[in-house]
């Protein structure tokens, strides 16, 4: 049992909680991993008392294994992360009621040191059926950020969902990594550079993160990156918005993924980029030379 | 397969010299270089590195191919239309595959580890380089060099040579390309496509070695640690456009060009220096600049074959697939300039072009109520071949209306046609073909203007160079073409009917011209309205422009997208900023019909609202800031188009290099930077050097004679020093 991958979702007692629960079994089916419920108090609780603490009176919880720790939350929660070698942390993003965009502190501290990808749920979602069909994912145009989402394609793959590849157009500063590939800066003729530029931005994903028989749709969009990522996943009935992060949590980084976060309203992944370059990029030296 | 590290150098040496066709160029001047390997950024080096000689191109494609690569060749003028969608130049099957196998593993950037990568352009050869040393997971190390060609000298012919040498072991290898011997392809069902490929193994001595026989693709030799060996494959590629028997003639060719495979090679290399002989240009004391500028040439000179005047260039020229092989204005308004000075054959080739598809441009004209000849937008075969519809990254269908309003093209066709007669000479071309492209553009022009009740002629619904603009009415460019193309018409047949009355009358009567419509034109083109403003010396862009949402550029200065991305397409469209320049390349096509305020004021006007949206537009403006004396402007837009292919970090070049921003960067530092004036008799200088740019040489022909010009820039002063022969 211990060795069939698991998604762990942490649980607080709270009925917003369970906002979380439909999502991971949809993502348990998918990616075929059992789902163990955890929940983290002053006291251990036993069984009875802790499926009726947390389920609320509701059958969400029947038939899904749950576990009670005490100590600190998210310190516990990334403890059962290692100990059970989950594949996914599948969580509601914060549980007051009275505070929509809100961030929860354990909700963060996971986010930043689980050591597997994160699905933050928003609470409003509810215990209402959750499908994956369509998965927004908004893309910088670097190689660092493709190779970050093999998960997400082997997802959207498996659920035959549709793959929304959204870049949005920045004003100012391309990015530098080598082979980043953004925004055109010149459209001499939009008939042939449209078709031409999303071509190559999806040609540009595939060579790095294979997209299988995926349906890939590329955009651009313009704005506020992350009022266009929210924008997007409202207007396109998003399931899934899946976000790349570099793992720099301190002002000024991530603040497109905690705006994010904080807002959308259905379910957020949060892809970690590997520390190193990916693998092909390691074969870079320079480009074509240029004088200083 | 043992490995061997022993070897006697010298023999070695002496050997490998055996096997040596050509030996890549190091000057950086002369080269660019892409060092390692990123995967992603393979479509561009695959453009950039791109080679061609006006018959067909070859994209810079790795030879064993990667997840990223788009292998292409493709011929000038044959395309392919599937129904329901425009036509595109047809890529033909791929003879430059060929994977390397040691023992059981192949050759691959991702397996293994590659010690040495890098792709070379050889622009004064015209050679694509690849110089590649791999070791593999068993210690095996092996170094390859690859070189490919487009035979300059035989246009025909396309080379591939591998050379390799196992570094540390001996053993077998195995060579496998995807084609060899014959591949056909009709396309269209009238345009039969032969491609046939000789090959063989060249051994340490320069004899042949390996298995005889093909096994479908595949020469396996065996191969001693230390010792050079080459593969050498020759392609042979005919249409039916040249040759009845286009399968026949790429086996016998192909088969006699591998039999004197160095005779091949050094023809190639010979037409490469001849053309830089002829007509390189040479800046010292800026390498970028001077770099940039070879490979402008490289690009334009792979582009054109005076040898068929059934083809032009396409945007992209034949270094991909983008924009389909469609030919603009930007051949006759950006590149023709650079042939007329420097390959005046391929020049009268490209103009040919436009006669012989006048008959569709006459048809065009007929369909949409006008008379004379309307060019297409998009041009294949003459008919118009621009998309009606653009699905733009937003999910929005836009209807794209250049096909039937950007109708400036034909004004830029006349244009083209009396630069070449300027700069030729070339009777022949005036009284057999140039004269009836005026006559017919200028019919064209005369049937579209409407007299109004100001007494003026104007033109409504129109789209200027400025796309970001569409269905305005007076725009400033069509209009002050227009008002050219009629009264250089007007001119010419005057000229013609004086110098050559027998051939005029003979034009006249097959054109039912008579001396009424031509007065008639001289009339137009007097009161046509220009949106000039007399007291501000401005020309509106087109009616209303002035009373549009003024933007202010500066906060987008350092943007990565062009402003109707960023803004939106609306507001832009509703605002004064405008994509390339329009007012300015009427003053930059018509310079000396315009007074030295008016250029002025209308640069100091119009240039702080160009958004630069059009790969296009950075090299007007670094010419005609060259020109005002604005040295700082016309440098920062002279590096601005020099990047536009070569930076590295915005993947502009994926579908092929900017072959019209080419001709431009070619023409800001000759129009430009030298001041090159081609209105008198003979030809003046009015440079004005970049601080950096110590000297300035360049040669270029000029109704039938070539000067040789160099600009020593001393600081205080630039000397002039010119030669004709």
């Amino acid at each position: 049992m211990m060795n069939e991958p698991v998604i762990l979702v942490p649980l607080d007692g709270s009925a917003q909680a369970l906002a979380a629960v439909p999502v991971a079994k949809v993502l348990s089916q998918i990616g075929h991993m059992s789902v163990r419920g955890l929940h983290v108090s002053d006291q251990k609780l036993g069984e009875v008392e802790l499926r009726d603490c947390l389920a609320h009176g509701t059958p969400i919880l029947d038939g899904l294994p749950l576990e009670s720790r005490t100590g600190v939350p998210a310190a516990e929660i990334l403890r059962a992360v290692h100990e059970l070698n989950s594949r996914l942390v599948v969580m509601c993003r914060h549980s007051r009621p009275q505070r929509a965009e809100l961030l929860g502190r354990t909700a963060t501290d996971v986010i930043r040191e689980a050591s597997c990808p994160v699905v933050l749920v928003p609470p409003e979602r509810g215990t209402g059926v959750w499908r994956l069909q369509h998965v927004l994912v908004p893309h910088d145009g670097t190689p660092t950020t493709s190779a970050a989402l093999i998960p997400a394609i082997d997802l959207a793959s498996q659920a035959e969902a549709e793959l929304h590849v959204a870049h949005v157009a920045q004003a100012k500063g391309t990015p530098e990594e080598p082979g980043a590939f953004t925004t055109p800066r010149y459209i001499d003729q939009p008939q042939h550079d449209w078709p031409s530029w999303s071509n190559e931005f999806a040609k540009r994903i595939a060579s790095l993160c294979p997209l299988n028989h995926v349906r890939v749709r590329v955009s651009l969009a313009r704005g506020e990156p992350a009022m266009e990522i929210l924008r997007l996943s409202e207007t396109q009935s998003t399931d899934l918005i899946v976000l790349a992060w570099r793992g720099r949590w301190d002002v000024p980084h991530a603040h497109i993924l905690k705006k994010v976060l904080r807002s959308a309203s259905c379910p957020v992944l949060i892809l970690r980029t590997s520390e190193t370059e990916p693998e092909t990029a390691n074969l870079e030296l320079t480009s074509v030379r240029r004088p200083g | 397969m043992g490995i061997d590290v022993s070897d006697n150098l010298e023999a070695r040496s002496v050997r490998t010299r055996a096997l040596l066709l050509a030996e890549p160029t190091r000057d950086p001047d002369w080269i660019i270089v892409d060092e390692g390997f990123t995967l992603t950024r393979e479509h561009e080096v695959e453009s950039l590195f791109s080679i061609g000689n006006g018959h067909s191109g070859i994209r810079g494609s790795l030879a064993e191919g990667c997840p990223m690569s788009t292998p292409a060749t493709v011929v000038a003028g044959v395309y392919v239309a599937h129904p329901g969608s425009v036509a595109s130049l047809v890529t033909i099957p791929d003879w430059t595959h060929l994977s390397i196998t040691v023992g059981d593993h192949t050759l691959r950037m991702d397996l293994g580890h590659n010690l040495e990568h890098r792709r070379i352009l050889d622009f004064r050869q015209g050679i694509h380089w690849r110089e590649w040393r791999h070791q593999d997971g068993n210690g095996r190390i092996t170094r390859l060099r690859f070189c490919r060609l487009a035979s300059l000298a035989d246009r025909n012919l396309l080379v591939q040579c591998v050379w390799i040498t196992p570094e540390n072991y001996s053993g077998q290898i195995v060579a496998d390309a995807h084609l060899t011997g014959l591949a056909t392809q009709v396309v269209n069902n009238h345009t039969k496509v032969a491609v046939a490929v000789a090959d063989r193994v060249v051994g340490p001595d320069a004899e042949e070695i390996g298995s005889s026989e093909l096994m479908d693709g595949r020469r396996d030799f065996q191969v001693a640690a230390g010792q050079t060996y080459r593969i050498d494959r020759v392609a042979a590629l005919y249409t039916s456009r040249e040759t009845d028997e286009p399968d026949e003639e790429a086996r016998r060719k192909s088969s006699e060009a591998l039999q004197n495979l160095k005779g091949v090679i050094d023809r190639h290399r010979q037409a490469w220096l001849a053309k830089w002989r002829e007509a390189d240009l040479q800046i010292e004391g800026d390498h970028f600049a001077q770099q940039a500028m070879r490979f402008a040439f490289y690009h334009l000179m792979s582009s054109a074959n005076p040898q068929d005047e059934f083809v032009s260039i396409g945007a992209r020229g034949l270094t991909g697939a983008g924009y389909r092989g469609h030919v603009f204005w930007d051949t006759e308004i950006y590149m023709l300039p650079f042939f007329l000075l420097c390959d005046p054959a391929a020049a009268r080739a490209l103009v040919m072009y436009r006669y012989h598809t006048l008959p569709a441009a006459r048809a065009k004209a007929s369909r949409n109520g006008y008379r004379g000849a309307l060019y297409p937008w998009e041009s294949v075969d003459g008919e118009e071949a621009t998309p009606p519809y653009a699905i733009a990254p937003d999910g929005e269908v836009v209807r794209i209306l250049t096909g039937e309003q950007e109708q400036h093209i034909s004004a830029d066709v006349g244009y083209a046609v009396w630069n070449y007669w300027r700069a030729t000479g070339d009777v022949s071309f005036l009284l057999n073909a140039g004269l009836e492209i005026l006559i017919e553009t200028a019919r064209f022009w005369a049937s579209r203007v409407t007299r109004e009740d100001d007494g003026r002629y104007h033109i409504r619904r129109v789209i200027g160079p400025d796309e970001y603009h569409v269905s305005v009415d007076d725009n400033a460019y069509t209009n002050g073409m227009a008002q050219w193309n009629l009264q250089t018409a007007a001119e010419l047949t005057a000229l013609v009917a004086e110098q050559w009355p027998e051939t005029w009358h003979a034009l006249s009567c097959r054109l039912g011209l008579e001396d009424e419509e031509r007065d008639s034109w001289i009339g137009i083109a007097r009161d046509m309205y220009t949106g000039f403003d007399e007291k501000t010396g401005l020309f509106e862009q087109f009616r209303g422009y002035f009373e549009l949402e003024d933007i202010d550029l500066t906060p987008y200065e350092s943007r990565a997208a062009p402003i109707d991305i960023l803004l939106g397409r609306e507001r832009i469209a509703q605002s004064q900023v405008i994509k390339q320049p329009d007012v300015l390349m009427l003053i930059h096509l018509l310079w000396d019909r315009f007074p030295d305020d008016v250029r002025r004021v209308n640069f100091d006007y119009y240039e702080p609202r160009c958004d630069h949206g059009s790969s296009l537009s950075p090299a007007i403006h670094a010419l005609l800031a060259a020109r005002l004396g604005k040295m700082s402007l016309a440098e920062h837009y002279f590096r601005q188009s020099a990047e536009i292919d070569l930076a590295n970090n915005m993947g502009n070049a994926a579908a092929g290099v900017h072959i019209g921003a080419l001709g431009g960067l070619w023409q800001a530092v000759v129009f430009g930077f030298a001041g090159l004036n081609l209105n008198q008799n003979d030809p003046t200088y009015d440079p004005r050097l970049p601080a950096g740019w110590q000297r300035l040489s360049m040669r270029f022909h000029h109704r039938g004679r070539w000067h040789d010009v160099t600009l020593s820039n001393s600081g205080d002063r630039i000397q002039t020093t010119e030669s004709v022969s």
